[in-house]
This record gives C-alpha cells, sequence and structure tokens, in this order.
C-alpha cells in the first residue's frame, strides 16, 4: 500500500471522530441554517447577459477545479466594485 | 365598568337592526365630557384609579381607532387561526384591509425608483406618524396614541397623564400585521416533535425543564422589501480541456489540462418581498453569542396577506420594538441583492466545468420599497448557563407555516464521547487493515 493509502486510512479515526461531533452538533444546534434567500424569495430576472475570452491555458495541474472557486458562495462577498452607472 | 356616570354609547352608524343604542358599552377609559372641564370633587372621582381589577384587554385598543363597523364597540380580537378581526359586543367578523391592496405593493416592481418608504417603515420617531407608542412615566405600560386628534392621553393602568415629548424612542408602530394561523396546541406539539427528535445528546438539564406549554406568542419586527437592481459580476472560469495519469501503480498521479476564461455577467432583476429584520438584535446572527439564526430561518412568511396595522391582533401576543431604520438595513439589503444575483448567473456559467471564481462584483439598485410589519413568531426559550452569560437557545415555530426551527443545547462530555468512540472504531479497522 502507498504511504498516501495509509495516511489515509490512519485518519480514518480522527477524520470520523471529528466529523460525528460536527453533524450531530449541527443537528442539535442548527448553527449551519439560516433563511436560504437566495431560493425562496419571488424574484424576476431578466436573462443574463455576459462576455467571456479566453486569457490563459493551464497545463498538468493536479488540482480538479479552479483554484478559489466560488461559483457556489452566493454569499460570499468578493471585490465590491462602485457601481458603473 | 362601574363609573358613577354612566357614560353615553359612542358614535353609532345608522341603526339597522335590533338592539338599543343603549346596548352599546362605553369606549374603555374613555369619558364622553372632558374631566377638566367638571367641577374638581368630580373630576378627582372621576381621575382617581379604579379600584376594581382593571380590564387587561383595553391595553391595545387606547388608540381609539378600533372600532366595530357593525356597532362602533372597540372590544375588538382577532379571532384565532383565521386573519379576522370578531367584535366580542355583537360577534361581527370582518377581514382586516390587506396592504397588499391597500398599498398597491404588488405591482409596480419593474418601475421601482428611488427610495420608497411606507409610513410606518419611516425613520423612528418620525413626527408624520400618527400611531405612536408611549412609554407611561407613571408605572411603566406602553400605550398606543393617536396623535392625529389626540397628543395627550391617560394611562388606562395608572392614569398618569403624559404627552408626545415622551414618546418611546424606538417605539414606531408598524404599517402592517401578520396575524397568527398557528395556535398554540399546534406549536407545542411541532416544538415536542422537534425536540424529541434531539434527546440522546441533548443537555440533562435542558430535559428536565422542558416544557414546550411556555411557547410564548411574539410579534417580531421586519422590513419587508421590493427591489429592482443591476448587478455585474467578474472573474476568471476554467474549462477542462485533457485528464490524464502520470506514474503507475501506487504512484499514479491525475492531471488536467485547462482553458482559463476571463468571465463576466450582468443581470436586472426584481425581488418581491424580502424580510429583513429590523431589530438589532434579532438581526445579528452571530451563531457564537446566540440563536437569532434559528428565528431567521423559519423565514418567509406569507407577506403577502399582511393587513393593515391593527391594534387587535395583537391582543394577548407580545411583540418586539422596531430600533432599525430604513439606512441601517441598506447594506444587509445590498447583500442580500448580490448573493440573489451571484444565484442568478449560475446557470449561466455551467459549462466551466472546473468552475468560476468571482473577483468582483457590483450593485446598482434602481429603487427600493419598504413596509414596516409584525410577522408572527412562536418562541420557545431555554437560557443554558455559561460564561459570559450564557447561551439563549430558541425553538421557533412560523406563526403561519409552521416550519419550525431550534437551537438544542448539547451534553459536551456526551457528545464527545461518543465522538471518540466511532473514532476508536474506525481506527481500530484501519489499523487491522495495515497489519493485514
Ligand atoms: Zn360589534
Ligand atoms: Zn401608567
Amino acid at each position: 500500500m502507498s504511504d498516501d493509502g495509509s495516511l489515509a486510512l490512519l485518519l480514518l479515526g480522527p477524520a470520523g471522530a471529528t466529523g460525528l461531533y460536527w453533524m450531530l452538533y449541527r443537528h442539535y444546534r442548527n448553527t449551519d441554517k439560516s433563511h436560504a434567500f437566495e431560493h425562496e424569495t419571488a424574484v424576476e430576472a431578466k436573462p443574463v447577459t455576459g462576455s467571456e475570452h479566453k486569457v490563459d491555458e493551464v497545463k498538468g495541474t493536479r488540482e480538479s477545479s479552479i483554484r478559489g472557486n466560488n461559483v457556489g458562495a452566493y454569499r460570499q462577498r468578493v471585490q465590491r466594485r462602485q457601481d458603473d452607472s | 365598568m362601574s363609573n358613577a356616570k354612566p357614560p353615553s354609547p359612542p358614535p353609532l352608524p345608522p341603526v339597522s337592526g335590533p338592539g338599543s343604542p343603549r346596548d352599546v358599552p362605553p369606549l374603555p377609559g374613555q369619558f364622553p365630557i372632558d374631566p377638566a372641564t367638571l367641577p374638581k370633587p368630580i373630576r378627582d372621582e372621576l381621575t382617581a384609579p379604579d379600584p376594581v381589577a382593571i380590564d387587561t384587554s383595553a391595553k391595545e385598543l387606547k388608540d381609539g381607532a378600533n372600532h366595530c363597523p357593525k356597532c362602533g364597540a372597540t372590544d375588538i380580537r382577532h379571532k384565532h387561526g383565521s386573519d379576522l378581526l370578531v367584535c366580542l359586543f355583537c360577534r361581527n367578523e370582518w377581514q382586516g384591509a390587506r396592504v397588499e391592496e391597500e398599498f398597491g405593493l404588488g405591482s409596480g416592481l419593474d418601475e421601482l425608483s428611488g427610495t420608497i418608504i411606507a409610513s410606518g417603515a419611516k425613520d423612528i420617531a418620525a413626527d408624520s406618524a400618527h400611531l405612536m407608542s408611549f412609554k407611561c412615566s407613571g408605572c411603566g405600560a406602553e400605550v398606543t396614541v393617536n396623535t392625529e386628534n389626540q397628543m395627550t392621553a391617560r394611562c388606562h393602568w395608572c392614569r398618569h397623564v403624559f404627552g408626545v415629548n415622551e414618546q418611546v424612542a424606538n417605539g414606531a408602530v408598524p404599517d402592517a400585521v401578520l396575524p397568527f394561523h398557528i395556535k398554540k396546541d399546534d406549536a407545542i406539539a411541532r416544538i415536542r416533535q422537534f425536540v424529541d427528535k434531539r434527546q440522546m445528546f441533548a443537555l440533562k438539564a435542558f430535559k428536565e425543564q422542558f416544557t414546550p406549554e411556555n411557547v410564548s406568542a411574539v410579534y417580531l419586527p421586519y422590513m419587508i422589501v421590493d427591489g429592482r437592481a443591476s448587478a455585474d459580476v467578474a472573474g476568471q472560469g476554467e474549462i477542462e480541456t485533457a485528464r490524464y495519469t502520470r506514474g503507475s501503480g501506487n504512484d499514479k498521479k491525475t492531471y488536467y489540462d485547462a482553458d482559463v476564461y476571463a468571465v463576466q455577467r450582468h443581470v436586472d432583476f426584481t425581488v418581491d418581498d424580502l424580510p429583513l429584520e429590523s431589530s438589532s438584535e434579532r438581526g445579528n446572527h452571530d451563531t457564537s453569542v446566540n440563536t437569532n439564526n434559528i428565528i431567521n430561518t423559519i423565514l418567509p412568511f406569507d407577506t403577502k396577506n399582511a393587513v393593515k396595522w391593527n391594534a387587535s391582533y395583537l391582543h394577548g401576543v407580545s411583540s418586539e420594538k422596531r430600533d432599525r431604520d430604513v439606512a441601517h438595513l441598506k447594506p444587509r439589503l445590498e447583500d442580500q441583492l448580490l448573493s440573489i444575483a451571484r444565484h442568478q448567473v449560475v446557470e449561466s456559467v455551467s459549462r466551466y466545468d472546473r468552475g468560476v471564481r468571482w473577483e468582483q462584483e457590483s450593485l446598482d439598485v434602481h429603487g427600493t420599497r419598504w413596509v414596516s410589519m409584525y410577522l408572527p413568531v412562536w418562541l420557545y426559550s431555554y437560557h443554558q448557563p455559561g460564561k459570559n452569560g450564557g447561551m439563549l437557545h430558541y425553538i421557533a415555530v412560523n406563526g403561519r407555516t409552521g416550519e419550525t426551527m431550534g437551537s438544542v443545547p448539547v451534553q459536551q462530555w456526551k457528545l464527545i464521547l461518543a465522538a471518540l468512540t466511532v473514532g476508536t472504531i474506525l481506527e481500530s479497522i484501519a489499523l487491522w487493515i495495515l497489519a493485514n
């Protein structure tokens, strides 16, 4: 077995303990819950417009997704530009 | 009421049925003649405290604005489980005017421009609000007064006379109220069910003291916001062009090639009835110091059914006061509008299979409309002692939909023990696999 595999197996105990702790803690305390206003508010949007152009190529990365992927993290604010209008 | 002088009845609609005007009860706490114009002995008697227990039902009716449309009586209550008001004198039932139609709140989202603020959502202590809450300096009771036709009032409880200058700073009266539909028994059952599912690791003291019958009905203050906005986001997205492995056996590793794109998106949208907590305390969702996120989670409400402010709906229900104005809430609104925009554009970037990293965003709010509203919540609370004052845990039930969410304090040692036990078993399995 590879070192990677052994390490992963050895981490099974601590990871399982931590995971179970947080799972149960959240089931009781629900600290992660809030109103999902993104889905539950009535929103009417015009068709989304935009642009894209290729700027670079990545070769031989081991990362399976873009670094800093926040496409699904709607509430994670990024640099706010003052509005252009 | 057992006053020496029988008060005359309130103004009546044209007599159109059985019963004589004499059957109409007097307005609570009101005299037909201004006591100040009467001789001193009579005045003293009239203004002396009532020897009998004071009818608590009249507190919310002190504004003098709630008359039964049929008989003019003022003993009006909310008919539980409905949006109706019922006159306790003649049993007449009627529906409060829905603010949606009354103020035209359901329409015109596409043309929203500027900041439109309903009168009840105006900055707190605005002079233009006719109905104002006063704190009686005699006994501390809250009294609502219609300042359109009276600038002074007498406390119904202790008969202290006070004026507009004693207005409670955070006592603005909302535009609308959404009446309770979920009844107490139903709320108790839901809370019980929620806790029944969380027994094993619950704090022992919590389980011992758990009495869902102590749940209380409370109107919480919200701003209900309509908005029209445009948002822009910009960043980079990646599309996978190749995937391959190098090495062999245990050293086999996966590598990726990708094209990188600069991506920009724009969306114009309207939102209808976004609810924002308008109490600074309730709006604080820091889960390390409070459990207000629990109350936030039971949103949304069917705010389209809210009725015009009428204190009769508040009978027997406590309420919390708003202490945030529109200006305070704008940053939170903008934050939520940006989140909504990010959710709106997600589909348009699905071809970036390695994801998108948004780096910049901007928001242009073209128009907003703000309505101040009381929303109905059943709240069960438990105070867990601890450092920094401990933690107040809530189990909240949406007074309209019945949606229930809660925070149950945990017995830490039990939870840690369970986690360690499972971790140890997993580790034993891991070691066994490695050894074989
Ligand atoms: Zn009536
Ligand atoms: Zn008083």
